[in-house]
This record gives structure tokens, C-alpha cells and sequence, in this order.
């Protein structure tokens, strides 16, 4: 186990390593004194240069920010969303050593809630390097009359007076104009132009949130010299920032309050655009909630808002993804007359049920006993399945698919909103992505009353029945009608050719017979006094019907007890015809009748913006 | 056994007996001169972090988990894990292909792994293993190395600072090159090689500055001329300069440092804290600091060259070296005598990954001491 030869090895190896050591650190003490020259340049040679330049480093730069921009209504200027004065009660964490003691003292002297002082802490821990940081928005009058009289004892706090956003109307635009609120730290990281301070709210959702950077404006800042705390000595120089802009919405507040009450708080969606150019003159989501809650402006419960189960948050109008059911009927009227699968005269037996070839299972109709003999003009009048899932059965999902798709079935409008939905236009591709199935012809049969794999937001479907009511021009629908003075110019989104052109026309009486004719599905909301309007009722089914020894009226009774299960009501129209200027959308969810409960608030829409054009003139 | 071993256990006295501080501590010198450092350093985080208590308390905590792993490292016969040591390369290597092929999405170099409760980055932990296991295996029949183990050791260096270099991060790259080559070189790997090696870099390096990337071209050219952009990439050092110079050789005073408290240092409390330190303590406070740095190394070198064995010898002056090569490239980037690489100061940047791995290696160290002493 002991060696000479080992022990010689190892004094070896001791050596190699202590003179290779040497060389290493012969090496490094050559850098080392490379950095003991400059050490000593930099403190001892050059030292007043230096404290010079550190003195310099005192002036600094303090960003100002513009007021933020206004959002109003193009109609008559009419103001929507503003700016309010307000006080808060800021801390400058450098200017004193024990903050807890001074923030105890405010808290217990001028009242502020516990859960303010935490977040308060949440905010300094996480930016230990910032210097005037919020401990409280919003002061009453109480309050601030409270800290004026004891402010001597608290030299490190400051009152600001700052403007905070109030919407106007509350509710009313709430899904469209959105909120602000405390700038994230995700935020402050990204934003990499220091165009926010700290304490910077800004656009979370809506309006607030799409046009941000119009909104904010440009920052503006002032170079002043300050102490070694970073306390302000004097001011050196200003830049002022340039003004924020104002957005002015194309909404018609008569019509917005005439939809929302309309819908009398029920889960549901109304939208209204002028079909000639895409303006939008109703966008109203129901519920919906008060953002001056989110802006601070107003005091309510959020977390009670978040979990109701109604969703007001939820912009059901640009967001929600619903079945068309039978407004889709006039649409693949068009599409069987442009294949040549119908022609105006093609007629058939309905029975009350469809089967493929006589056989298999039975798609039934809405009306037990059938419609009798129908052509598409009936069928669009009465709404009748059969004809349809006759349609259908002779079509293909890639014919259905091409033709819906350029009037804006299954793809985002591009609205200057938040949380746009797509809808979903189906194809066999995108079945077996999602399902992993492949397309079977009854899921093309079902497409034929709009049931089935296709939703759509109700925005999108006034966009493609706006189609419709131009003839074939899709505009891109727009809700901010001017930014400041410059008015925003329509964008034709496509023009769709038909073989003939008189087709529009034949399509457009059906429309119009849904309403006027006695046995139109609409008929209810008919006066023979009135303008004229196209629309077409819709009935979308949230649970399958599926018991053949069942009646379908026997199979829903069941189907209604539950009040989520009760069927969607749906109205799309457009009038006045001829020279339509208004397509209104309506969704009542589980409103259960499109006749009964949405046509009703579509035709009050139309009617009452006619007045308002004539009055206007 | 070795003749040292002998020689120590015949003239051992016999009343050594019973747990003592110098028994847990193994070095008392070595041991409270890091502990010097390390409090120093939480002082100097605290005027460096704009006073966050916050920081401060979770530095301490990583103070002190990496402080009780040393002492519980200084406890194991080094030898007993001399094989485990040399296989935990492979653990870095498989790290390091992690995160290049799964990067934490939070990051935008592909160098974290996020573990949840903590993230970290195995670049940092790989310059103590890389060392680490290339003495083991250099090390691992006791005789001196052959050809065919350099080469392999020096193709296991490359290997890992190129995945590096991927993330990418070149400055960290070359640092684990040498903290690789250490071993390979102080065994007494041929300098003809390394001439050659040299020479042959030199004639490829116009090459290879047009194949770095924008950001670390604009690194280099910012070295000669740091006040070309004084707002752009030269702020760094341009301020990091004038901090240093303005605290002379008294400083300023601890927490007066204009330049840190208003944060005119970018990083000042991880990468940049020396210049903090200079400001403030001046140079009388950079002296000290040096002088505890010094401390540690001398005791380093002189546990390695009391070492028994080998491998612990190496180890151990691998470790020396890195220590003071970590030091040297910090304070030279942060004087402005060589570009910008992200290296911490030893012992006193925040920063868990780095204080961990240094307290480790030391803990490894004093392990090595208490072999010789058994």
C-alpha cells in the first residue's frame, strides 16, 4: 500500500501544479494591475472630473402627461366619457426613514380602509427605486380637509390633484367604451418609451383600450435639478406634451337606450349599423355593468359582477357566438339559386320531417304537421325546415362554406373593440381538426336551418345581412366615426356578384313578406302604416330534439323547464325598403321566440331612427 | 497513504478531541472571511437596491441556505464522491440542451429553467460542476494524465461552452471555457498547444467578429469608445465610471452615493454593485473588500497545496482560481477595461444561483482540508 514510487509521483505532480499555479497568477496579477492603474485613475487622478459629472447626473428629466383624450358621440358632439378633478394622497418613500409609522399615523387620522395601505406596500416593495408612490385616489372633501390640518406632521406626503375618467352614462356604452385601469407591472415592463408613470391608468378594455395610444397622447417633460433625495430644486425647462386626441363614436344614444331597454336586462345583444357605409348605431350587450366602478369613479362590487353567472363583462354583441338557425334560410335560398340546385318555382311536399332518401333518421321541422306544398318564397315566409334540409341535402359543405364566407360568416369583422369573436363557419377541415370526425351529410343538413357546427356574433351577422340589404356590399363595420376632426372613411370589405341580379330583389320581398304577408313568421310586428322592412326570424336550438315517438311540442315542454335550455330568440332586419338605412341584429338568449320577443325591439330601432333622420333634416 | 499523513497523525496531540468551532468551520480563517464578505455584501444590497428591505431579506435567505450547505459539503470525504462529481456532467450538459430546446417562456435568452418555486440558470451552476468534474476525471487513476484524457476533457469544455454560446451567451461561454480548461491546464497540458491554439484564433478573429451577433459586436466597439453613445450602450459603463470616480478615496458616505440612490447605475444591485461599493466607501472600501477577497484565495491555495490527494489538490485550486478570475472580470467591467459581461461580484451580487454555487465549492474546499487534517 506505501510506495516510493507513489510518493515520488505525487511530489511530482505537486510541483507541476504549484508551478503551472504560478504562471496563471502571473498572469492575472498583470490583468490585476491593469485594473489597480485604472482604479486609482479613475478615484484619485481623475476624481474632480468626475464629481463634476456626478453633479451633472443631478439634473433630471420629469415626464409630463397630457390629459386624457375625451370619447363623445359625431352626433351633435355630445360627450360620452371625461375628466374629472380629483385628490390623491401620494408618499415619498425617499424623503423619510420610517414609513410605517407615518402611514399608520395618516391611516388612523383621515380614515383610509386597510386593504388601500396594502397595496400600498405591495406597490413600494415591488419598485423599491420609485419615489412618489399613490397611498390613496379619490379623497373626500372630509378627508382632504383632515390631512390639510395635520399635513405639518407627515413632511414626506403630498396632495396631487389629478383627473380621473368618469363615463357619463354609466352603463350605457359600457361594452363599447370600455375602462382604464392601474397600469400592470407585465405593462410597465413593455413599455419601453416610459410613456407611463407608476401611477398611470390606461385603457383595459373597448374604446379605452383600442385607441390608447390616441388617447394618451404624446408625453411631454420638464428638466429640473434636484437634491440628493431626488426632491425638486428648481425647474429648468418645460416641453409640454401634445394633446391628446378625442374619439367620437358613431352610436345613436336614443337607439342604444331604446335597445337596452328593449332587452329589459335579459341575457342578450342588439346591433344596429347603416348598411350603405358600416357605421355603427347601436352595440349594446345585456347585462352589462357601470366601468366607472373599474375607473374608480363610482363605488361598487366587482367581485360579485365577476361571478355572476349572467356574464356582464361578457360583450355579447361582438363576442358571443350564436347559431343564426333560420335567419340563415334567405342566404342559402341564394346560394340553391345561384347552383341551379332551385329556381324561384322549384317546389316541394313538406311533411313535417326530412329523410334522405325516404329512409334513416327523421329531421323534423319546427311545425308538426308540415307546411304542405312549398317554393322558397313560402319557405323563407313560413320558415319551413324541410325545404331547407331538402337544400342542404343536395349541396355540399365546401359549396356552403364558399359562399357564406364572403359575407363575413366565420371571420372577425375587425370592429375597433376587445375580444372580438371569429363565429364559426364550418368546413370538413375544420371538423376533423376539432372533432377529429369527418363531415357526414346530416351535419350538412343540419347547416340547412343554420343549426349545427355554425355560430356566428351577432355584429357579424348584421354585416352579412347588410349584404343583403346593399345588394352585395360588405362594409367593414365602424364604431368610431371621427378621431378629433378627422372622420374615418368606410372600407368596402368585399362586393359579392350574383348571376342574376334580380335574385336581390326577389330575395329582399320574401324579407319583406316575413312581415307583411298573413302568414309570415313576423307578421305580429306588421303596420300597414309604416315603412316597410326585410327581416327574417330566427329560433336557434340549444338542445337537440331527438325523441321520435315525441311531438316536437311535446319534446320541448320537457326541453323548457329549464330555463338555459329554452331556445335563443333571433331577428335580423333592415329597412326602410326601398333605400334601406338601418340593419338591425337582435339576440334574446333563451328568449325562445324570435316573433314574440326579438322582432319587436328590432322594429322600435328601425321606426324610431327614420324619426330621428327626419327631424334632423 | 501519503508521508504527510504519516507524519501528521505521529505528531497529533491527543487531546484534540470533541466538537469545536474549528472542527465544524475545518478553516476558521477561510470561514469568517467569507462570512465578512457575505454581511458586507448584504449592507452594500440594501444602498445598492435603493433600500428594499424586501431584497435584502431574501439575499439573507440565500445567505444562509448557501452558508449551511457549505458547512454541511465541508463534512464529506471529497473522495467518497469523486465518481459521482465526474458524472455530474452530464446532468449540466442535459440543463443546458434543456433550455435551448425548451426556453422559459418569461425569459428571452433561452438560459432559465423555472422550477417553480424558483427559477435559475445552469450556466451559473455549470461553472462550478464543469471544473469539478473534469479534476475528478483527470484525477481519477492518481498518475499523471494522459493525452487521450486532455483531449476528452478539452472536447467536453467545448461541447458545453458552445451550448452556451447558443442561449446565447458568449461572455458566459468563454467563462466556462477557461473555468473548464483550469484543470487541463494546471495537470500540465502542454503550452505548445496552447501557442498554437492562440495563434490559430488570432488568425480566424476577424472572422469570428463577423459572426457574433449585432448585440455583442456593438459590446466590443462600445469598449473602445464607451462615450460615443453616451445614452445608448456606453451608459452603463460611462455612469459606472463616474460613480467610482466621484466617491474618491473616502466615498461619499454609506447610502450617499448620489449616483446609486438615483439610480443613474443600471444593475447596481447585481452586476454593477462594485461601482456602488467605490461611491460610497471609496477607495479605502474597495481596499478592504480586496484585502477579505485576498484572504479567502490565500487560504484556498494553501488548503490545496496541504492537500493529500490529487484530485483535491486541483479541485480545489481550480476553484482558487475561478474565484479570482469571477472577481477580476467583474471589477474590470465595471472600471470599463473590458466589455460588458454579465459575471456578478463573488460573494456580494444578488442573486441566489451565483452566491450558491460559490458557498458550494467552498464548502468543497474545506472538505478537502479536513482529509489532510483526519
Amino acid at each position: 500500500m506505501f510506495k516510493i514510487s507513489d510518493l515520488q509521483s505525487q511530489e511530482a505532480s505537486l510541483r507541476g501544479l504549484k508551478a503551472r499555479s504560478r504562471l496563471i497568477l502571473f498572469f492575472l496579477i498583470i490583468i490585476s494591475l491593469a485594473g489597480v492603474i485604472q482604479i486609482v485613475k479613475l478615484t484619485v487622478i481623475d476624481q474632480e472630473n468626475y464629481v463634476t459629472e456626478s453633479e451633472k447626473n443631478r439634473i433630471i428629466r420629469v415626464p409630463v402627461y397630457p390629459a386624457r383624450g375625451l370619447i363623445g358621440l359625431a352626433k351633435d358632439n355630445k360627450l360620452i366619457v371625461e375628466n374629472i378633478v380629483a385628490q390623491q394622497l401620494t408618499i415619498n418613500s425617499k424623503s423619510t426613514t420610517d414609513i410605517a409609522s407615518t402611514i399608520v399615523d395618516i391611516q388612523k387620522t383621515i380614515g383610509i380602509p386597510e386593504e388601500v395601505v396594502r397595496t400600498f406596500y405591495k406597490v413600494l416593495s415591488s419598485n423599491p427605486r420609485n419615489r412618489n408612490i399613490t397611498l390613496m385616489d379619490d379623497l373626500t372633501e372630509e378627508q382632504v380637509a383632515k390631512y390639510l390640518v395635520n399635513k405639518e406632521r407627515w413632511p414626506s406626503s403630498n396632495l396631487e390633484a389629478y383627473l380621473k375618467r368618469y363615463v357619463i352614462d354609466n352603463s350605457l356604452f359600457s361594452h363599447v367604451v370600455g375602462y382604464t385601469g392601474a397600469i400592470s407591472s407585465q405593462e410597465r415592463e413593455d413599455d419601453e418609451e416610459y410613456r407611463y408613470s407608476i401611477n398611470s391608468r390606461l385603457g383595459k378594455s373597448g374604446i379605452e383600450k383600442t385607441f390608447e395610444n390616441e388617447l394618451r397622447g404624446k408625453v411631454g417633460y420638464r428638466t429640473v435639478e434636484v437634491d440628493v433625495h431626488g426632491k425638486e430644486v428648481r425647474e429648468l425647462e418645460k416641453v409640454l406634451p401634445s394633446k391628446a386626441k378625442n374619439i367620437f363614436l358613431s352610436l345613436d344614444q336614443e337607439l342604444q337606450e331604446l335597445a337596452r331597454k328593449g332587452l329589459r336586462g335579459r341575457r342578450g345583444a342588439v346591433v344596429a349599423i347603416d348598411p350603405n357605409n358600416g357605421l355603427v348605431k347601436v352595440l349594446v350587450s345585456s347585462p352589462d355593468f357601470n366601468p366607472n366602478i373599474f375607473n374608480e369613479t363610482a363605488k361598487g362590487d366587482l367581485r360579485s359582477l365577476s361571478f355572476d353567472t349572467n356574464a356582464p363583462f361578457f360583450n355579447r354583441a361582438i363576442s358571443g357566438n350564436y347559431p343564426p338557425a333560420s335567419t340563415l334560410k334567405p342566404f342559402l335560398g341564394l346560394l340553391g339559386l345561384e347552383s341551379e340546385i332551385i329556381s324561384w318555382s322549384t317546389e316541394i311536399k313538406d311533411e313535417g320531417f326530412f329523410q334522405i332518401q325516404d329512409e334513416g333518421r327523421k329531421y323534423r321541422g319546427w311545425k308538426e304537421e308540415g307546411h304542405g306544398i312549398v317554393d322558397l318564397n313560402k319557405a323563407i315566409i313560413e320558415s319551413s325546415d324541410v325545404y331547407f334540409y331538402e337544400l342542404a341535402s343536395k349541396t355540399t359543405v365546401d359549396q356552403i362554406h364558399s359562399f357564406l364566407k364572403p359575407f363575413g360568416f366565420g371571420q372577425k369583422t375587425g370592429i375597433q373593440l376587445t375580444g372580438e369573436g371569429d363565429g364559426v363557419l364550418p368546413s370538413r377541415n375544420w371538423k376533423l381538426g376539432r372533432t377529429g370526425d369527418s363531415w357526414f351529410v346530416g351535419d350538412t343538413i343540419n347547416l340547412g336551418i343554420g343549426q349545427g357546427y355554425i355560430t356566428t356574433t351577432p355584429l357579424q351577422l348584421a354585416v352579412a345581412v347588410s349584404v343583403l340589404a346593399t345588394r352585395g356590399k360588405a362594409y367593414k363595420p365602424n364604431i368610431v366615426e371621427k378621431v378629433d376632426t378627422t372622420f374615418i372613411e368606410p372600407e368596402l370589405l368585399y362586393q359579392i356578384e350574383i348571376k342574376e341580379e334580380r335574385n336581390w330583389k326577389k330575395l329582399e320581398e320574401s324579407m319583406i313578406s316575413v312581415i307583411r304577408s298573413w302568414n309570415g313568421t313576423a307578421h305580429n310586428i306588421y303596420n300597414p302604416e309604416d315603412f316597410l322592412i326585410a327581416g327574417k326570424t330566427g329560433t336557434a336550438q340549444i338542445k337537440s330534439l331527438t325523441e321520435e315517438n315525441l311531438t316536437v311540442q311535446e319534446e320541448y315542454e320537457n326541453v323548457r323547464k329549464d330555463i338555459m335550455n329554452r331556445d335563443h330568440a333571433i331577428f335580423v332586419g333592415y329597412g326602410p325598403v326601398p333605400n334601406p338605412n338601418l340593419t338591425v341584429v337582435v339576440v334574446v338568449e333563451n328568449g325562445e321566440s324570435g316573433s314574440a320577443v326579438a322582432a319587436p325591439i328590432a322594429k322600435l330601432i328601425i321606426d324610431r331612427y327614420q324619426k330621428l333622420q327626419e327631424s334632423d333634416v | 497513504m501519503s508521508k504527510r499523513v504519516l507524519d501528521y497523525n505521529l505528531n497529533r496531540p491527543f487531546s484534540s478531541s470533541g466538537i469545536s468551532l474549528s472542527f465544524i468551520f475545518k478553516d476558521t480563517v477561510l470561514v469568517f472571511s467569507v462570512l465578512t464578505v457575505l454581511v458586507f455584501g448584504l449592507f452594500m444590497l440594501y444602498s445598492a437596491s435603493g433600500q428594499s428591505e424586501s431584497m435584502v431579506i431574501r439575499q439573507s435567505v440565500y445567505v444562509g441556505l448557501g452558508f449551511m450547505g457549505m458547512l454541511f459539503i465541508a463534512q464529506i470525504n471529497p473522495n467518497s464522491y469523486q465518481n459521482i462529481l465526474m458524472n455530474l456532467y452530464w446532468i449540466g450538459l442535459v440543463m443546458l440542451i434543456y433550455v435551448l430546446i425548451f426556453p422559459d417562456e418569461s425569459h428571452v435568452t433561452k438560459r432559465w429553467i423555472d422550477l417553480g418555486l424558483f427559477s435559475f440558470q445552469p450556466s451559473e451552476v455549470i461553472r462550478l460542476i464543469l471544473p469539478l468534474s473534469v479534476a475528478a476525471f483527470l484525477t481519477r487513476k492518481d498518475l499523471k494524465p494522459k493525452y487521450s484524457d486532455w483531449f476528452i476533457s478539452l472536447a467536453a469544455v467545448l461541447l458545453v461552452s458552445f451550448l452556451i454560446y447558443r442561449q446565447p451567451d458568449l461572455g458566459t461561454s468563454l467563462i466556462v471555457f477557461i473555468s473548464g480548461f483550469l484543470p487541463v491546464f494546471l495537470t500540465g497540458f502542454p503550452l505548445i498547444f496552447i501557442f498554437f491554439g492562440i495563434a490559430f484564433l488570432g488568425a480566424l478573429s476577424p472572422i469570428i467578429f463577423s459572426a457574433l451577433s449585432a448585440y455583442q459586436q456593438q459590446r466590443i466597439l462600445t469598449l473602445f469608445d464607451p462615450n460615443a453613445d453616451p445614452l445608448g450602450t456606453g451608459w452603463n459603463i460611462a455612469q459606472s465610471k463616474t460613480a467610482i470616480g466621484s466617491g474618491g478615496f473616502f466615498g461619499k458616505g454609506y447610502l450617499s452615493g448620489t449616483q446609486s440612490q438615483l439610480d443613474f447605475i443600471p444593475e447596481s444591485h447585481s452586476d454593477f454593485i462594485f461601482a456602488v461599493i467605490a461611491e460610497e466607501l471609496g477607495l479605502i472600501g474597495i481596499s478592504i473588500l480586496f484585502l477579505a477577497y485576498a484572504l479567502i484565495i490565500y487560504r484556498i491555495f494553501s488548503i490545496a497545496y496541504g492537500s493529500e490527494t490529487i484530485f483535491g489538490r486541483l479541485a480545489s485550486a481550480s476553484i482558487g482560481f475561478i474565484f479570482l478570475i469571477f472577481i477580476l472580470i467583474n471589477v474590470s467591467m465595471v472600471v470599463g477595461i473590458i466589455p460588458v459581461v454579465g459575471v456578478p461580484l463573488p460573494l456580494v451580487s444578488q442573486g441566489g444561483t451565483s452566491l450558491a454555487t460559490h458557498l458550494l465549492a467552498f464548502g468543497f474546499v474545506l472538505s478537502v482540508k479536513r482529509k489532510s487534517g483526519w
